[in-house]
């Protein structure tokens, strides 16, 4: 038996998880858009950011100060690679990126293994605060986490929308050669993007590790997830990503309510129906050129 | 007193394996319209491309205003006043039109766009729409007006007429005569009645070799164009 408090509780988890399913799939869908590589070492950098965030609670006991110097760690880590590795590969086919972002994914846990171990750990929730809505208490920890997905959505909308470098990005998601011929160096947006999407993932690491076990592989475990958000909402739409999250997460919280092996399906079916419909995503846009 | 602003001396170009350019020797000088003209698939448009930095030359140079260009990537060639405004009218779809001038601006720090308005006034009045809605002539505007912000030295227009209704080519034919008292124009074209009435030179370009330079305002004719095509 459902009920609202069951109900109101389980919409309220859902969009704490799309959230940071948006954070994480943002990184992604905005590599694919501007560069046209699959980008599976950002799910590195959502590990890095919740390693990080780990280690600096331990250390200072406030889990904001972990979750910013995640957010850093992982910006300078998506930097390095993006320098060292995927400037020599942007030209190539997008199934290389693919494979290559995927052992850097495998090599960077072996990382963290050395330095965190291969025990889960906890991270303490920053505040048992509880509030009532509708007569159902609800964690104030998971409604910061949407607050600041919701943020960081309208940021980055500000960025791309009414900043020359923002509306630089968006004309290179459609055709980069005619961005060049303007006189704009196309390679330093590339790099700014890859640090953007690696310091969100490390956020979205960050903000997940109170809500779930912190350990080397939990990128991997996020793998499928965000490769759904990102496919059903269009690859390199912004607003595709949020919608696509946001479903997602509804779809899992509230499937496991419902029947808990759905929670696992759905997603999955969600997906199918969305690429037969709709192949470029729900707000995938057919005119991208590389 | 007009002097050579871009050369181009034994310029070889190719695709992978494919050559598409010989020995392409040619120049343009200020205030000068030079228009190439040559059957789809000549070289035309891999000529601009080599020039505007899109594609490395195999040998060859590329000189404009005595720098040398070859080596140099497009958005250096671009910043350094040589823009190539390609012949798929190619605007950036999901911006508006101020937007898509504000990126020119951006590039050049030009941020004056009275010379702009003054060639393409329907400009000033489609700012807020998307470029994505405007037709083939306004989508061609904005490509010209987003070009010559910064007032670059040299502008490689690929087909700039192709695909557009009698009315708007009559209208840049004009507004390139105007533009070319400041920029000079290198224009691969095949309307060759446009071309015989701007061009102060023609170059006719044949399996990716130039087979004849037409020099002079007198010499440059329709029949004189189709006899090397």
């Amino acid at each position: 038996m459902i009920t609202p408090q069951l109900l109101i509780s389980g919409v309220i988890f859902g969009l704490s998880i799309g959230s940071i399913y948006f954070l994480l799939a943002i990184g992604l869908s905005l590599c694919f858009g501007l560069m046209r590589i699959i980008s599976l070492d950002q799910l590195l950098y959502y590990s890095i950011g919740a390693n990080i965030t780990y280690s600096v609670n331990l250390l200072s006991g406030n889990m904001w100060w972990g979750v910013l110097a995640g957010m850093a760690v992982a910006a300078l880590a998506s930097f390095a690679v993006e320098r060292v590795i995927f400037l020599r590969i942007y030209a190539r086919d997008p199934t290389f990126s693919m494979i290559t972002s995927f052992g850097i994914l495998i090599g960077g846990i072996g990382i963290i293994k050395y330095f965190w171990g291969v025990v889960p750990r906890p991270v303490e929730v920053p505040t048992l605060l509880q509030v009532s809505i509708f007569g159902t208490e609800v964690p104030v920890y998971r409604l910061i986490v949407i607050a600041i997905a919701a943020v960081v959505y309208i940021g980055i909308w500000l960025f791309l929308h009414r900043t020359i470098v923002g509306k630089a990005i968006r004309a290179a998601i459609e055709d980069v050669e005619h961005v060049e011929g303007l006189g704009i160096n196309v390679s330093r947006l590339f790099t700014l993007t890859f640090i953007i999407a690696g310091a969100l993932s490390g956020l979205a690491g960050g903000l997940h590790a109170p809500l779930i076990m912190v350990d080397p592989t939990m990128g991997l475990e996020m793998l499928a997830f965000v490769f759904m958000v990102v496919i059903i909402g269009g690859l390199g739409s912004i607003k595709g990503t949020l919608v696509s999250a946001l479903v997602i997460g509804q779809v899992v919280s509230l499937g496991s309510i419902i029947y808990a092996p759905m929670a696992q399906m759905a997603p999955f079916v969600i997906m199918l129906l969305v690429l037969l419909i709709k192949p470029t995503g729900l707000y995938g846009s057919p005119v991208f050129k590389r | 007193m007009s002097r050579e602003i871009l050369s181009v001396k034994g310029l070889n170009a190719a695709y992978g394996e494919a050559k598409v350019l010989f020995d392409i020797d040619m120049s343009v000088n200020t205030g000068q319209i030079v228009a190439c003209v040559g059957r789809n698939g000549a070289g035309k448009t891999t000529l601009l491309k080599s020039i505007a930095g899109f594609l490395k030359p195999t040998s060859g140079s590329v000189t404009a205003d005595n720098t040398l260009l070859s080596g140099m990537k497009s958005y250096d060639v671009a910043k350094f006043g040589v823009k190539y405004i390609p012949q798929d009218k190619k605007v950036f779809f999901d911006l508006t039109v101020r937007e898509n001038l504000e990126l020119g601006s951006y590039a050049t720090k030009d941020y004056n766009w009275d010379q702009v308005i003054a060639y393409f006034p329907k400009l000033r009045l489609l700012m807020e729409r998307k470029a994505g809605h405007l037709s083939g002539g306004e989508r061609q505007m904005l490509m010209i007006g987003r070009a010559i912000l910064g007032r670059p030295k040299v502008l490689l227009i690929d087909e700039p007429t192709e695909g557009l209704a009698p009315g708007i080519v009559a209208q840049l034919k004009s507004t390139f005569r105007e533009i070319s008292l400041k920029t000079s124009l290198l224009i691969v074209e095949q309307n060759l009645p446009l071309v015989c009435a701007i061009a102060d030179k023609v170059y006719a370009v044949k399996d990716g070799r130039i087979v004849a330079e037409l020099g002079d305002k007198e010499s440059i004719s329709v029949a004189a164009c189709e006899r090397y095509l």
